[in-house]
């Protein structure tokens, strides 16, 4: 099965299609994301250049079965298109200061994203004593260790 | 102090901008509302009619989160200054039924106004009052009654009705 996003004229993603393979097939049986889309233009009444190939597996520019990721993220609705990167971003967070990370298809706080928890605070998440987790603050630009369980 | 509101009565309107070339074909739509209106047959389904639909469904869905599911499409054809009689499309009886959202998407028309109905507690019997242009949509609650009115006196106006659910 090949996905499809088919996006709006300010590049908002509307929805996302499936398609079976055998419709993306060039003459030479070799898949061929320009067939699909002239398929569903024909057969879902939206021009061909406004359906965008997507990977059902990808996500944060990672493959999940270990192929070759697809523009960064699986497309869902409400998700921007952008044609420069090649990329389908989320909305962004409701964190002004984010900004986008190309190479990761994600949006980052400014210094990064968020430290990994130690080995005790693992084991202590695990034993659920503790639920330590960190959440970006905005107003101090840090990330702040929190025990959601105290 | 907190507030929640527990009902909302919105109304949905703009113009249905398509993709550049893509555009919705006004005089098919308006020859296929004739041609029912004539046999007095069911409203045709359409590649353009479709492209109609899935432009407001997809939309509202982006904008708004309401997934809405067709439940009737109709054409009418109103006379040059014709005032209708006042509209409901859901059945009082039968609610179970009836759909949420009534859409006038306006195919041909000149000088056509919308006024729907609503009430606002205790003050009854309010009205707002919309034009309704040519491939312009608007959409509202199936509990308002509306009526259309036209002030010309030279042509047809083509409306096209498509009543929803949403889930």
């Amino acid at each position: 099965m090949a996905h499809f996003a088919k996006i709006s004229e300010n590049n908002k993603v509307l929805t996302v299609h499936v398609l079976d393979n055998l419709n993306m097939q060039n003459v030479n049986g070799v898949e061929d994301e320009t067939v699909g889309q002239k398929y569903l233009e024909q057969h879902s009444n939206w021009p061909a250049e406004m359906w965008i190939q997507t990977s059902y597996n990808t996500f944060n520019s990672i493959h999940k079965l270990g192929g070759t990721p697809l523009r960064g993220n699986y497309a869902a609705i409400g998700y921007d298109w952008d044609e420069t990167n090649q990329i389908f971003w989320p909305p962004k967070p409701s964190y002004p200061s984010w900004v986008k990370n190309i190479l990761t298809a994600t949006w980052e706080s400014p210094i990064g994203p968020d430290p990994t928890i130690t080995a005790e605070q693992q084991s202590q998440n695990t034993a659920a004593t503790h639920f330590w987790k960190y959440s970006w603050n905005e107003n101090d630009q840090t990330w702040n260790l929190t025990n959601y369980l105290a | 102090m907190q507030k929640k509101v527990l009902t909302e009565q919105s109304i949905y309107y703009g113009n249905v901008s398509m993709p550049k070339h893509w555009e919705i074909d006004q005089n098919e739509l308006a020859h296929h509302i004739l041609h029912s209106n004539l046999t007095n047959k069911k409203f045709k389904f359409s590649k353009t009619f479709d492209k109609l639909d899935s432009y407001i469904k997809e939309h509202i869905n982006l904008k708004y989160n309401k997934s809405l599911v067709n439940k009737e499409t109709w054409g009418n054809i109103y006379k040059p200054s014709e005032i209708t009689i006042p509209l409901l499309n859901i059945d009082p009886v039968d609610l179970r039924n009836s759909p949420d959202f009534t859409l006038l998407y306006g195919v041909k028309v000149k000088d056509c106004f919308v006024r729907i109905h609503y009430e606002d507690n205790r003050r009854k019997g309010r009205s707002w009052d919309i034009e309704l242009k040519d491939n312009m949509f608007i959409m509202f609650p199936s509990t308002n009654m509306y009526y259309l009115t036209s002030n010309q006196k030279d042509s047809l106006n083509f409306v096209q009705t498509i009543t929803y659910e949403y889930i």
